[in-house]
């Protein structure tokens, strides 16, 4: 297992930083996926730590020994890539063997290192077909199979759910950790879809225009985003806005507590997440403020409110459905003060 | 178009290419003394004479010696040529193609004015085969260039970039990934090369020593004084040799072309 250190780490294609002395520590065996829209930089990232990019400045260390000057092919990763790049005129078995030919490995070592990544992967028996003949999820799957079989330092996805269909991206998730996990390997995940990245990773690390923007855990980007871009990106999100006084927010949900160093008189930005807010009976007595219901979306499990409040701005606002309101009826809404979280003053 | 009718346009066209062929084939057969058709009698009397000519067995034996050096020749530089132009060229990417297309573009006789000067000028001279392998091999190589890369226009750049992940260097990347992936392109293209360099004539004419004649050059000069059902025999063996090249090509190499 490896434990990978990246410092200042700057990639700069001469029209400004691609990439901004960027600094991430991974822990041995943890699983980090890089987030963010497309251009943040973080394809950039993962090509660098690959060996396919070079660095403009700065460290990529493995356990502790810098590898920028490493070339690829001696730098000990497995990757998987978005096409899957799997050899079109190589079997399924002859893929896997390549990179432990390359090692120089002896053909008995080969064959049972071979069977076991297969059967590691679901795919025993598969061995003597070629891509074509494979479904995506199985190309998938060899992919996965070829990049762990060589038993790399690291290993490095890049997007490799993006062609799959919806139900099978959601299966393939839970495959890849749960192998990941059993295998122990670090793995850095570049991905632009939050809920692949919430589901996945120990730590999730969130980039705009080149920087990291936060690094947490799936619950601290949710639950916590470092700032408005980070909550907005991860999941829906509610930005209610209020005049701090006496470290009290008042906003149209009533007055919200706050820790933080914010001078009375400003203006604070609150992030609320739909699920957080409780729609109650008008006429229920409960504290809350009154909304009136614009439109619902029922999804099954889950019912999308549309409200606006008596203040004129619209919340979003998720909820079960076992409890129905009409479009159009009044409504009580009421979030817990403690599921409100500061972003920081309106600029 | 009706079916019946396509089918039977189909069958004018062939008529149309192939006849000539034909006649060539027919009259070569034939046993009288001068070259006619339909032939007077059928015999492989002029198959003997030039199996014979040992002027005509030497030309073929220099049309086969430079043919299979321009193809080794065209085809290395022209799979080079277009990996760079594919992977690497990125705004020359057009400069590159019509520079590599040019001597498809120049009339031929041109191109071997300008290196007759060339090869004295440089004091290579006319009495060794380079200038004559040059000047076939520039005239080939937009071929080689064109079938490579149009099979490099299927591969997957990733291809090579997994190959380097797993480990493999440079050469490695290149002759276990890349090269069975676009050799359908550098085959078509060096049978292109052979086929175009056995068959060329201006160019041999231009570039070729004293004494020195290439199969296309040695029938030319034959038909100059003699009228004989044997240039007929010469012309078959070349059109069946030429076919060789290509149905065996097709054979050895033709498996493992159609495998993905």
């Amino acid at each position: 297992m490896t434990e990978v250190s990246i410092e200042k780490l700057t990639k700069d294609y001469g029209q400004g930083p691609a990439v901004n002395s960027i600094s991430i520590r991974i822990a041995e065996g943890e699983f980090i996926s890089l987030l963010g829209p497309s251009g943040c930089g973080k394809t950039t990232t993962l090509k660098m730590i690959a060996g396919f990019e070079d660095a403009t400045e700065g460290a990529i260390r493995f356990d502790g020994r810098d590898v920028v000057h490493v070339p690829v092919e001696k730098r000990d990763i497995g990757m998987v890539f978005q096409n899957y790049a799997l050899f079109p005129h190589m079997t399924v078995e002859k893929n896997l063997a390549f990179g432990l030919e390359m090692r120089k490995l002896p053909k008995g070592e080969i064959r049972t290192r071979i069977a076991k990544v297969l059967d590691m992967v679901q795919l025993t028996g598969y061995s003597e077909r070629y891509p074509r003949q494979l479904s995506g999820g199985q190309q998938q799957r060899v992919a996965l199979a070829r990049a762990l079989v060589i038993e790399p330092k690291i290993l490095l996805l890049d997007e490799p759910l993006a062609n799959l269909d919806a139900k099978l991206r959601e299966e393939m998730r839970v495959f890849i950790r749960d192998l990941q996990r059993r295998v122990g390997i670090t793995t850095v995940y570049v991905t632009h879809d939050q809920a692949e990245a919430m589901t996945m990773s120990d730590r999730v690390v969130v980039m705009f225009g080149g920087r990291i923007a936060q690094i947490g855990t799936p619950s601290d980007i949710y639950e916590r985003p470092a700032n408005l871009e980070v909550a907005e990106f991860v999941g829906q999100v509610n930005i209610i806005r209020g005049k701090v006084g006496n470290r009290v927010v008042s906003t149209a949900f009533g007055d919200v507590p706050v820790s933080g160093d914010f001078a009375d008189g400003a203006e604070l930005m609150l992030a609320l997440r739909p699920e957080a807010v409780e729609l109650l009976p008008i006429n229920s007595g409960s504290t809350g403020a009154p909304a009136k219901v614009l439109s619902s979306y029922y999804s099954g499990s889950l019912v999308d409110y549309r409200l606006e409040l008596a203040t004129g701005a619209v919340v979003n606002v998720q909820t079960f459905p076992r409890t129905r309101f009409a479009d159009g009826e009044q409504v009580l809404v009421h979030a817990p003060s403690d599921r409100f979280w500061p972003l920081g003053t309106v600029a | 178009m009706s079916k019946p009718f396509f089918t039977v346009y189909c069958l004018i066209i062939y008529a149309f290419l192939l006849a000539p062929i034909a006649v060539v084939v027919i009259a070569s057969f034939n046993a009288g003394a001068f070259l006619t058709f339909p032939p007077q009698g059928l015999s492989f009397r002029w198959y003997l004479v030039f199996f014979n000519n040992e002027v005509f067995m030497r030309a073929i034996r220099t049309s086969l010696w430079i043919a299979t050096l321009t193809m080794v020749i065209s085809g290395i530089i022209g799979t080079m040529a277009a990996m760079f132009y594919v992977t690497h060229a990125g705004k020359l990417k057009e400069t590159v193609r019509v520079a590599m297309l040019a001597p498809l573009l120049l009339p031929e006789v041109l191109t071997a004015i300008s290196l007759l000067f060339f090869v004295y000028s440089v004091g290579l001279g006319t009495q060794n085969l380079v200038g004559m392998i040059v000047g076939h091999v520039l005239i080939t190589l937009p071929f080689v260039f064109i079938n490579v890369s149009a099979s490099m226009e299927s591969y997957d750049p990733a291809w090579s970039l997994a190959a380097q992940s797993l480990g493999a260097g440079r050469f490695t990347r290149f002759r276990r990934i890349m090269l069975p992936l676009i050799k359908p392109g550098v085959i078509g293209g060096c049978l292109f090369a052979f086929i175009i360099s056995f068959d060329v004539f201006t160019i041999s004419f231009m570039l070729k020593g004293v004494g020195m004649s290439t199969l296309p050059i040695q029938l030319f000069d034959y038909l100059r004084t003699n009228f004989t059902p044997e240039a007929a025999a010469v012309s078959t063996c070349s059109i069946v040799l030429t076919m060789a090249v290509v149905v065996i090509s097709e054979k050895v190499l033709g498996l493992r072309i159609h495998r993905f």
